[in-house]
């Protein structure tokens, strides 16, 4: 009896590492597959897409809202050099412009009914500075959303969303590093 | 070389064990849909306040990065998931459903079918959702089911949806709503009128 003791403690321990091992790395892996699939559905690095309207056959992300415009943006500041640029349109509805981190966090949310947005988002670790956002990772996802539950207002807030903004650039100059869009 | 083994076959079980746990109770594993999750209960409507936020405990993070990705802090945004029925039943596209409510406690609110993916269920028939816009302010009702019926005003498609579940969206969240949801919210009521070949 006592020669299996030691492998059932390692049985234990390993079991139990594994557990807190899967469920800490769940939401990182999950947002990567995540960031990957919108990057190959044409989800673009630095730019707002331009989306369609959500059905069952454009739909791309789960329990997406067919009532609701979504205009997304992957980010990358991998580069502690450099800053995102967001700006969102007008919109005389609801609308927000929220953050997204690499564990999937909502880091921050700005309500923006009836008004235009504009704000910087900084890499991790840097000060806070008034009109800025520091983002908790290198890599997320930035995502506008507009209230248009019909054919017509989605169309409308397509027009709206031709002033969205979403671009990389160095922080003390204001052209975009090369190959960024 | 028997003692080896039996630690190699200890790590490869404890291994198994541990990863199987995490995923089957943060409802990961294929074919689980265990979206009604959380620590808020309204008449069989739940929901996990932490959802978007990091104090979410890790199973509630990686259900919500699973099932609900890009969803929004509670300042924002609400989500509540019911697959049941008034009467406890799992809902089905087999069926037919009343859904009825009244005002809510937010500025704008949906709700919305998904299948048992957590996408919008195959079909083409425009009818995925009804709002605070097309209810109107007072007292409102939508029938779901796979067909069109003929005399109501508000159609939500179950068509090729299977096992489905509703979310109900509550956006700009009053402040009561989040201290009080059991007292602040009276969620849809879900009633079961028929079922069938084509519900």
């Amino acid at each position: 009896m006592k020669r299996w003791l030691g492998p059932l403690g390692v049985l234990i321990f390993v079991a139990a590492a594994a557990h807190v091992a899967a469920l800490h790395l769940a939401p990182g892996v999950i947002m990567a597959r995540a960031l990957d699939m919108l990057a190959a559905r044409g989800v673009a690095l630095h730019r707002f897409t331009t989306p369609e309207r959500v059905t069952p056959q454009t739909q791309s992300v789960v329990r997406s809202s067919p009532d609701l415009y979504y205009a997304l943006c992957r980010y990358d500041l991998s580069n502690p050099g450099t800053q995102v640029s967001v700006r969102m349109g007008s919109w005389p509805d609801y609308q927000s412009l929220s953050f997204f981190d690499a564990r999937t966090d909502n880091f921050a949310t700005i309500r923006g009914s009836g008004r235009a947005v504009a704000v910087r988002l900084l890499p991790p670790g840097s000060a806070a500075e008034e009109g800025a956002i520091v983002s908790p990772t290198a890599k997320g996802v930035i995502l506008i959303r507009r209230l248009a539950p019909d054919a017509e207002r989605f169309a409308a807030a397509t027009t709206a969303g031709k002033v969205d903004r979403c671009r990389l650039e160095w922080r003390d100059r204001i052209a975009a590093p090369a190959g960024a869009a | 070389m028997q003692r080896v083994l039996a630690y190699l076959a200890a790590i490869v079980t404890g291994a198994a064990i541990g990863l199987g746990s995490a995923l089957w109770l943060a409802g990961l594993l294929p074919g689980t849909n265990n979206v009604a999750f959380g620590n808020v209960d309204v008449d069989g409507w739940r929901s996990d306040f932490a959802i978007g936020s990091e104090a979410a405990d890790p199973y509630t993070r990686a259900r919500v990065a699973h099932h609900g990705l890009l969803a929004l802090a509670k300042s924002e945004a609400v989500y509540f998931t019911r697959n049941t029925d008034d009467d406890g039943r799992s809902l089905s596209s087999a069926c037919t459903y009343r859904l009825s409510g009244g005002a809510m406690p937010a500025g704008w609110w949906s709700v919305t079918l998904y299948d048992q993916a957590s996408m919008l269920p195959a079909n083409t028939d425009n009818a995925l959702s009804i709002d605070a816009g097309r209810a109107g302010s007072g007292a409102w009702e939508a029938i779901i089911a796979a067909a069109a019926p003929a005399d109501t005003k508000h159609w939500i498609s179950s068509r090729n949806a299977g096992a489905f579940d509703l979310t109900l969206r509550l956006y700009m969240p009053d402040p009561a709503l989040l201290s009080e949801p059991e007292a602040a919210l009276v969620p849809p009521r879900i009633e079961r009128l028929s079922c069938g070949e084509h519900g």
